[in-house]
Parts: C-alpha cells; structure tokens; sequence
C-alpha cells in the first residue's frame, strides 16, 4: 500500500441479487450467499453474516476515510417511467420532480429511494421544448437495509440499478432491444428502446428451469420441467404470489411471463453457461416468434465479478465523476456530492505544506551549506584581486592627477600674447611653476599680457620679474614668472578663436603667434632688427 | 516458558510504547539540534556571502573607471615590468620623436628617488618644428608607460633658424611602491 493510497478511498462494486451478493474490490472477489425474509428484505442472521464477511473484505483502517461501494440492485421492486418535464436546471429538478414522483408513483417520494436522468435521445415532434426525464424508484426500507449494512462495513453506498448496468456490457444497436440475464429461480429483464429503459422486469423462471428445456431440446424434443416459481413481485408491494405451473415447460413459462411484451429484434442474454450458450439463443428466438433475434453475450474473462459489476466499472469508464443514474435514498443531498475524502485531503496537504515549510529551510541549509562554504572560500580567495585593483586605481589616478598642463599653459600664453610678440624661452614645471622670457614692443604691451593672463583664470600670481628696454628703446625685454592654479579651479582653455577642437592634440598647422618658432607679424619698416636673449 | 497474562501483555505493550517514545523524543531532540546547528552556521555563511556580496558590487564602478584610464593611458599597469620599464619607457619615447619628425639631442637616465615612487628619470633634449613638438610632447601621455613631464623647457634655436629646442625631464612612476600600500577599499 502506497502513501496514496493510504488516504483514499478504496472502490467497491457489489451486485446485490436475490440469492447471491457479489462483490469487487481491485481484483479481489467475494460471494455471499443471502437469505431473504418472506418480505423479500435481508433477513437479521444474514445481514450479521453479511457484514462480517464484508467488513474483512472491506479491511478498512480507522484513518481511511469510507469506501465507496457502488452497488447494482436487482429489478425486483423497481419501477421505471418517463417524465416530459419544462426545461430546468439540476436544482430546479429536485424541486419539480418530486411532485412529478407524487402523481405517477403509487408511494409518496418519501418512501421511496429514486433517482432520475435527463435523456438526451431526439425529442418526438410537437414536445414544446420539454425535456424527458428518466426516474427509478424502489422503496426506500429495501436499500436502508443495503445501506446501513454498508455504512457498518466502512462503505458509502451509490446505487444504481443492476439490469441498467448490465446493458452497458451488451451491444447496444438503435431501435428497441432487450437485455435478458438468468439466474437461479428468476430472470431480469430490462427493454431498452433508443438508449432509454422503457421497463424493468423479475421474471419467475430462472436458469435452472430453462436449462432444463435446452436438455430436453438435446433429445429432439422439450421437456416438462416442474417449475417451483419464487415470489415474483410486480409492485411495492413485496412479494405476489406465484402461480405454479406444474406442467408448464421452461421456454413457454418464459414466454407466457413476458406476456407479449414487444422486446423489441434483439434480444441479448446474460448468465448463461458455457453448454448451453449456442442453444439456448436459438431455442429462445424460436420460442418468442416475430423475427426477434437472441445473442448470448459473454462476459469478458480477464475482468472478476458479475455482469453488472462489470457494467457499472464500464459507465465509470466513460464518466468517472457519476453514474448515469443512481438512486438516492435522501433526495435533499441529491446534486450534492457528499465527500469524506475532501476534508481528509485538505488536512492532509496542510499538514504535508506545514511541514515542508518547516522542513525546507533546514533541508536548505544541509543540502547547500558545503556548497556555499566552497564558493565562499573561493570568493575570499579572490579578494586579492580587489586590493590589486585598488592599486592600479590609485596608480592611474596619480598619473590622471599629476599630468601637467604644458600644452594648455602654452595655448593660454600664445592666446594672451599681443602681436609682435617674441618669446625667447618659456619654462614649466609639474608643480605649475612658469617663467617666460621674451620682448614686447613696449611697456603698455607688457601690462597687458600681463593682464590677459590674470584675466584668463588659468594662472595666479604673474608677475613681471624684469622689464627692461631694448638698448636702442625699439622694444622692451621682459622676463615672467606665473604659477598655475590647481586642477579644479582653473578652467580648461578652447581653441575657439583658431578654429580648433578643444581636445588637445595638436594638429601639424598653423602656430599661434607668440609661440617660440613661431612666423612673426611683419615688423615695422623702420624697427629694429629682433634678437635673441641667451638663456 | 508459561504464557504471558492479558495484564503482563498489556503491561509489556505499555512498556515498550514508552520506551518507544523515549528514543523517538531523545532522537528526535538529537536530530533537532543537529539540525538547528548547521542551519545556525548556515544562516552565518549567507550573512557573510551577502556582505562579500555588496563589497564587490561596489567594485563594479571601479572597475569601469579603470578600465576608462587604462584606455586614456594605453597601459596596464600589471604588466608593467620593473626591471626593464626605464629601457622600455626610453625606447618608447625616441621612437616616438623620430616617428614625428623631432630629433632628439642628448639623453640623460638618472635613477628614481623611491620616497617620490619613482623608477627613475629622463633628461632629453629635442629639437624640430613646433607642431612636431607639441604633438610629440602629447604622445608622452600615451606610450604606455607611466610618465609624468616634471618639466618642460622650450626656446628659440639660434643656430638653427625654424626649429625650436625642447628640454625634458620625464619622471617613470614605480607601480609595485604602490602595490606595497595597504589596501584603501
């Protein structure tokens, strides 16, 4: 037994018939022989008997929730009808059909276990939208009696009707046919017509006396059987009265019982034995005359239980969520599809979640613990790479930071120095420190070199060391020192007024004027010539 | 040996469910606490891994940073080589003058101060048009070696009309004085 299984319910499939209760749980089959009273109801040492044998069969533990027994009652006390009801939903049926029940019943519906099913075969011509419903009852005390024998056992009872069930096992051509199963002492009968059952009946003559006629029929001629025909109830009432017909032969018993009732061309036969199962359909056609055709239907081998068991497990089949029709013995839970296994569920998966909540964090931790030292071993491994990182980021910061602005001091130098301007030699350092030596025309071009390059913001404290005319009083010798400013509070010199980008390479072209090298402006005719002051 | 009484049973059952329930209880405890534990030191390596985690994350701007200087540079400082970058950084620069058109005059290598972190430094003097000068002086920044001008002399050449004279001092940093340095991170 799986973890599964151990919470669900165990399915359960029993053919209640008159003297034999059948029963299937998986592959696992049981036989109880019953003993009715006169009524036609369970007698009280037969239900002991019963639910001992059941409740080991069963073996239901105390935390599994009840077994659902789907139990297929024979025909005896079942009544059929179909009603043509306004179009309603589910809900609006249980609350209509019970009224219905009241006038075409002769016991009122609280008397009565019934169940219904809407039918879905083509509506005759002139039914103003109305829906048929098939309805099924029996008196309520007989599956009381089923049912809390079941319910002692550990099972929940669904029941459906076993003749019903049987047709599913059968061929179920179009058109009207018929459904014939023998027993001992009794035989059922269910007529089908467009998918519908029309009628449900017990027959007194069961297999033992029909066989009877098939031996006879092996000597060339039939038999007189004496039939000791058991209670054949034809109503709610229980039990009627047999006649006994003493000399009456199996086959004609039979047909006299159907009392020409229309089984329609096809007549399927179930329970009878391997010997008998070529001639019997032969001798039965024979004997109910109009054509009628009668197969004998073999159960599968590979599948235990009778042929009803085997019918309702094939209407599960085709819909595992209800049978086609069931018969309700409290009609108020009817749609209502009571569960035990539900609540039993939901306990369990909480129970199952709480747990893994629990369980997940510690299962964490053992699961992914060594893993993540090993990766966090190796991460503080690499941490060396961060400290070498920090040093070259030092390393490069220094060298961004130490680069001394020559080419821009020169830019600022060329850009302030007014024509005619001869710079002899202009000296830097990298801690900002400039001196300039050259000549300017005079004084007044002094002062305002001078004054361009305070203005320009570049340097701070430019001062005129020396200022000292020329020999022949042309030009003015000066020599300046200036210091620029940090980086930050200096700005960065453009080339704008020569037409250049403001980055700082410096294209083979044109030299400002002022550089050394530099093309001088045409000198005045009369001046005298430049020259050069040695360093 | 004689059979056991229904209340010799019953008391052998009772027996053995308490005992039963000890050991599960005491195992249960020892599990418990086993489990409590590595889930404690569990919990104290994610506390740790996290913070290693945010320390790196911070690493993730620097890390771009350097690699925007190495770029500007068109250097690696890892694989600067001690012993043969002054050689190097010398071969570099008058490559790099003839390859633009400056000659260059005398040269001069001085060993570094190491209290300045330097490896050493270069006197030279070059001579040739000014923009030859200006663009050759620019290149210094990105040989690919760490040089700093310290100082820069330029002035008229009198023997030599059209060309100019350029005096250098170039400073080669030492990059392992900076690998010496506790981390700042």
């Amino acid at each position: 037994m799986n973890v599964q299984q151990l919470f669900h319910s165990t399915e359960l499939f029993i053919d209640i018939g008159r003297d034999v209760l059948n029963a299937v749980s998986g592959r696992e089959t049981l036989q109880i022989p019953l003993e009715r009273a006169a009524d036609g109801r369970l007698s009280e040492a037969c239900k002991a008997f019963v639910a001992d044998r059941l409740r080991s069969f069963i073996d239901r533990k105390a935390w599994q929730p009840q077994a659902k027994a789907y139990c297929a009652i024979g025909a005896r006390g079942v009544s059929l009808r179909v009603l043509n009801l306004p179009p309603a939903t589910r809900e609006e049926l249980h609350r209509l059909l019970p009224l219905q029940i009241e006038n075409e019943f002769p016991l009122p519906p609280d008397q009565l276990a019934w169940g219904f099913q809407v039918l879905t075969r083509p509506k005759p011509a002139g039914s103003n939208g109305t829906q048929e419903i098939l309805v099924a009852a029996v008196k309520k005390e007989l599956l009381e009696d089923y049912s809390t024998l079941l319910a002692e056992c550990g099972a929940d009872a669904v029941f459906t009707l076993g003749p019903l069930a049987r047709s599913y096992i059968c061929p179920q051509p179009p058109g009207r046919y018929s459904v014939l199963h023998l027993e001992n002492g009794c035989s059922e009968l269910i007529t089908i017509e467009g998918g519908v059952p029309i009628a449900v009946r017990m027959l007194a003559c069961g297999r033992d006396n029909l066989l009877e006629t098939i031996a006879g029929q092996g000597n060339g001629r039939l038999e007189p059987v004496s039939v000791a025909a058991p209670a054949t109830p034809a109503s709610f009432s229980g039990t009627v009265p047999a006649a006994r017909e003493q000399t009456d032969t199996g086959l004609s018993r039979l047909t006299r019982l159907i009392n020409g009732q229309s089984l329609g061309r096809r007549v399927y036969v179930l329970g009878l034995e391997e010997q008998s199962r070529l001639q019997f359909p032969g001798a039965l056609a024979a004997a109910l005359g109009n054509g009628t055709e009668c197969e004998a239907v073999q159960l599968p081998a590979d599948q235990p239980g009778s042929a009803a068991i085997q019918g309702v497990r094939r209407a599960l089949e085709r819909d595992p969520a209800r049978l086609p029709l069931v018969l309700q013995l409290k009609q108020a839970k009817a749609g209502v599809r009571l569960s035990r296994e539900a609540p039993l569920k939901l306990a369990a998966v909480a129970v199952g979640l709480a747990l893994l909540s629990l369980l997940i964090p510690c299962g964490e931790a053992l699961v992914l613990k060594s893993h993540l030292a090993r990766k966090l071993a190796a991460t503080q491994t690499d941490q060396g790479r961060l400290i070498i990182m920090d040093h070259e980021l030092d390393f490069l910061r220094y060298l961004k930071e130490n680069e001394p602005p020559y080419l821009d001091a020169l830019l600022v130098l060329a850009k302030a120095a007014p024509p005619g301007t001869r710079l002899d030699s202009v000296s830097m350092n990298r801690r900002g420190e400039v001196s300039v030596r050259g000549s300017l025309r005079d004084g007044q071009q002094v002062a305002d070199l001078r004054s361009k390059l305070v203005g320009s913001g570049f340097f701070s404290a430019v001062s005129v060391e020396e200022q000292a005319p020329t020999p022949d009083r042309q030009k003015v010798n000066i020599r300046m020192s200036a210091q620029w400013k940090a980086v930050g509070s200096r700005p960065v010199p453009s080339l704008e007024s020569t037409g250049r980008s403001p980055d700082r390479s410096l294209p083979a072209g044109p030299q400002p004027p002022g550089l050394p090298g530099a093309v001088e402006p045409p000198a005045p005719a009369a001046g005298p010539a430049m020259r050069n002051i040695p360093r | 040996m004689r059979p056991l009484s229904q209340k010799e049973k019953r008391t052998v059952r009772l027996g053995a469910i308490v005992l039963g329930a000890y050991l599960i209880l005491f195992g249960g405890l020892q599990v418990w606490n086993a489990a409590a534990r590595r889930y404690s030191e569990y919990q104290q390596l994610l506390a740790e891994s996290r913070s290693l985690r945010t320390k790196v994350s911070l690493y993730q701007s620097k890390s771009e940073l350097i690699q925007k200087l190495m770029k500007g540079f068109n250097m690696d400082p890892a694989r600067l080589e001690r012993p043969t970058v002054v050689a190097r950084a010398s071969a570099a620069i008058q490559t790099a003058a003839l390859g633009g058109g400056v000659q260059i005059g005398a040269v001069h290598e001085s060993p570094g101060r190491p209290s300045s972190k330097e490896l050493g430094s270069i006197q030279l003097e070059a001579a040739g048009p000014v923009p030859a000068l200006l663009k050759f002086v620019q290149q210094t920044q990105s040989l690919g070696y760490p040089l700093i001008i310290d100082s820069f002399q330029i002035g008229s050449e009198p023997s030599r009309p059209g060309l100019v004279k350029l005096n250098l001092t170039i400073v080669i940093l030492d990059f392992d004085q900076w690998k010496q340095e506790k981390s700042h991170a």
